[in-house]
């Protein structure tokens, strides 16, 4: 990866934060869960995916953008706490892009699926380390909360991801090499 | 022409954001009506409500002023059965392959018919029905991914994956915008075929008189919101006034019809196939009275 | 109206045209002050400085001339919420590491002292006094504003090597495509539905078909979001544009004498509630 915001990345980041907004303006990018987090998000999807195709920068400009506007929008009292809601999210797209790098060798669609996952991880774990340590929640609590959020936040972060992605990068299809309906 | 009337618009009104600064009439007053087995094309301006007015015939809108009957079932009805509406009226929006979603053709054109809750059996044969209707061999293409498709192909998944609902109509906004024209013509020839071979009802909306000229057997024109024309592409292309006052383009062919006709020549716009003004001019080429002033044809 | 219309309806910031001192502030003195406030804030324990910060966040909002109920309306539904985790930390943080203090309540697992009941106040108070605060800022500043005085704010940062220009203009980008892609999603939405998809009819434990429920429409998003970035590359690189190099603004208004002392007057209040040894 190249040094520097080129035009290219700008625009990557500026499009895919507009996705992170609109997501959380619209609430079309959430799935109710039944937890005190209220619902699962995929709002981070745009930041995973930005930092594996542009790099880390783009990445955390993306996570920012999806921080400031979560923080805005928030309508319950743990997002409504910008070291909830902001900080835990710059490290998203950062730890996508590594995640990536540090696999591609082995294998490119295992590395994209790979960021997809612990991209999103990230997402739940930070938030959920801070709301900890900020005292909202206590650790089972923040437990509970990573599986009945976390688990399908991962699932759509890394399907969504690979099917952006892998496309993108020029990647093959899938593994999948049967239709269902063969 | 099948004297059944299948979509039956009535004084049908439509306003964009109600209640807010930006609230727009779309539709004003639209009366149309579709009969079973008919090829039915929509012209008009950019902006004059075609898409919002199809939109209703799937029940993605409901009427808000007026009455939408399709097949019997009044919109306006909340205890129409939505699900079964739109399996029954396939929608075709315009640049359908932007819709595409799952990684193999043959998932993608599954989706509806999984949907449904059909047995996997019917879905099958459904998508199998579908893809040879939309000129996709079954065996070679379901296992393609959709990812490395070109334009017209996804073109053909897109339109596959409505036809494996097995729709009595199907209605399409710009079928063939932003194709090729070969890929276009080979699409207009498709649904020429399901038209006449599988008596599916169409509708659809075009810019392009040739193909509108090629498909149709009746257009409707709309202007602002309203149908402000009718009739078969014979009739409504040989209305010159017409044309001229809502400034409807023609098919290339029944523009030199109508230029040979200003030349002073005995021409019938009427018959404006490409054979037909062919054999017209070389008529006129033959016998016509010559004349001096070429320079206006 | 059908659930189907509603992308042209949404909206960015909740801007309210009307006039007050608030409003009339220049927009990257007030950036700058209510993000130190929200900060200070989300920092502060103590009972008293709460008690402070509230005082002023209701003192900003009359001075903002905005109608309170804007402000509440982001309370009440979070009310909810607000008692779940408030029960939660009455009920689960008195044994946690961090808690000390008196012990009001102590029976088997029930553990209430001093500090968690503190921690429930505190967060709540917190809650309220962020959501009036950030409510006084979007509601009375339009969000280009916003975007510029953001701008003007980062500017120094230029000595730093900070991109000022391309981390602004990444901004004006992503706010330009929010409608955009509101409206294809809009036409997603009708697309899918019309072969067959029924959004949000699953119930809320059905986790899994929800799920997937997403991927037609998200899928497609994204990928028409990547085909729309290389088409704009691709016009901006026609144009000749060149990330970093300076462009020409037009300057809108300048901080006045007014705009610093009230930014002093929110840093010096900050401070002080934030870190004066209140009692208890
Ligand atoms: N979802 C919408 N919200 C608000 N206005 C709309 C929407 N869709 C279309 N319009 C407006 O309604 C009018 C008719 O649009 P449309 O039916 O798409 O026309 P056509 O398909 O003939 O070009 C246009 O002025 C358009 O801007
Ligand atoms: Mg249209």
């Amino acid at each position: 990866m190249g040094k520097g915001l080129t035009t290219r990345r700008m625009v990557v980041a500026g499009v895919l934060g507009a996705i992170s907004i609109l997501l959380g303006i619209t609430r079309l990018g959430y799935i109710p869960v039944p937890t005190p987090a209220g619902n699962a998000t995929i709002m981070h999807v745009p930041a995973v995916i930005g930092g594996i195709i542009e790099g880390p920068v783009v990445g955390l400009i993306i996570g920012l953008i999806f921080g400031v506007s979560s923080f805005l929008n928030a309508s319950i009292p743990l997002f409504k706490d910008p070291l909830v809601s902001i900080v835990p999210r710059l490290f998203i797209g950062v730890v996508a892009f590594l995640v990536y790098i540090g696999l591609k060798r082995f294998n490119k669609y295992v590395a994209i699926g790979a960021a997809g996952f612990f991209g999103s991880l990230t997402n739940t774990v930070f938030v959920l380390a801070v709301a900890v340590a900020r005292g909202y929640f206590t650790l089972p609590v923040a437990l509970g909360v990573a599986i009945a959020n976390g688990l399908p936040e991962a699932i759509v972060s890394v399907i969504v991801t690979l099917a952006v992605v892998a496309p993108w990068k020029k990647i093959g299809a899938s593994r999948k090499k049967k239709s269902k309906i063969s | 022409m099948a004297a059944e009337p299948i979509i039956d618009v009535q004084h049908l009104e439509h306003t964009y954001m109600k209640g807010t600064p930006f609230v727009h009439q779309a539709l004003t007053g639209v009366s149309i009506t579709v009969y079973s087995g008919e090829c039915v094309a929509i012209i008009g301006h950019t902006g004059s409500g075609k898409s919002t007015l199809v939109q209703h015939f799937n029940g993605l809108i409901l009427p808000q002023k007026g009455k939408v009957i399709v097949d019997g079932a009044d919109l306006s009805d909340k205890k129409t059965d939505m699900k079964g509406l739109r399996q029954k009226v396939g929608l075709v929006f315009q640049d359908p392959e932007s819709q595409i979603f799952e990684s193999l053709v043959g998932d993608e054109i599954a989706y509806g018919p999984f949907k449904m809750g059909w047995p996997i059996k019917d879905v099958r044969d459904a998508v199998k029905g579908a893809m040879e209707m939309a000129g996709l061999p079954f065996d070679a293409m379901k296992d393609r991914p959709t990812a490395a498709l070109s334009g017209g192909q996804k073109r053909k998944v897109a339109l596959a994956g409505v036809l494996a609902l097995k729709p009595k109509i199907l209605v399409l906004d710009e079928p063939t915008a932003g194709l090729d024209p070969r890929s276009g013509m080979e699409l207009l020839g498709r649904l020429k075929t399901l038209n006449e071979q599988e008596h599916l009802t169409i509708v659809f909306i075009s810019h392009h008189l040739e193909e509108v000229a090629y498909l149709a057997d009746r257009i409707y024109v709309l202007d602002h919101g309203k149908n402000i024309g009718e009739g078969s592409p014979a009739t409504l292309f040989s209305n010159k006034k017409m044309l001229e006052k809502y400034r409807i383009g023609t098919p290339e062919t029944v523009d030199i019809l109508y230029r040979l006709q200003d030349a002073g020549f005995s021409v019938n716009v009427a018959h404006y196939g490409i054979a037909e003004v062919a054999s017209q001019i070389c008529s006129i080429l033959e016998h016509g009275p010559r004349r001096d002033r070429y320079d206006t044809v | 109206m059908t659930r189907f219309e509603w992308s042209r309806k949404i909206t960015i910031g909740h801007y309210i045209p009307i006039d007050s001192i608030i409003h009339r502030l220049d927009s990257s003195c007030k950036l700058l002050g209510f993000t130190v406030l929200i900060v200070a804030i989300a920092f502060c324990n103590s009972y008293f400085g709460n008690v402070l910060f509230f005082t002023f966040a209701l003192f900003l909002f009359v001075l903002s001339r905005l109608p309170i109920r804007y402000g509440l309306s982001g309370i009440k539904p979070a009310i909810p919420f607000m008692v779940i985790l408030a029960v939660l930390q009455l009920l689960f943080y008195g044994g946690g590491v961090t808690a000390s203090g008196t012990v009001y309540i102590h029976y088997s697992f029930l553990l209430i002292t001093s500090d968690s009941v503190r921690l429930v106040v505190v967060s709540a108070m917190r809650f309220v006094e962020i959501i009036l605060v950030s409510s006084v800022l979007t509601l009375s500043t339009p969000e280009t504003e916003l975007m510029h005085g953001m701008e003007r704010l980062l500017k120094p940062l230029k000595y730093i090597r900070f991109p000022v220009h391309q981390f602004s203009l990444i901004i004006m980008i992503a706010v330009r495509f929010v409608p955009t892609f509101a409206m294809e999603m809009e036409k997603l939405m009708k697309a899918q539905a019309s072969r067959g998809a029924a959004f949000g009819t699953g119930r809320w434990w059905q986790i899994i078909r929800r799920t997937k429920d997403m991927f037609p429409l998200m899928i497609p998003l994204f990928r028409s979001a990547m085909a729309r970035a290389d088409d704009l590359v691709l016009a901006m690189e026609c144009r000749c544009f060149v990330p970093g190099q300076s462009r020409t603004t037009y300057r809108r208004g300048k901080a006045r004498s007014r705009d610093f002392s009230f930014l002093l007057i929110i840093i010096g209040f900050s401070l002080f509630a934030l870190f004066y040894p209140f009692p208890g």
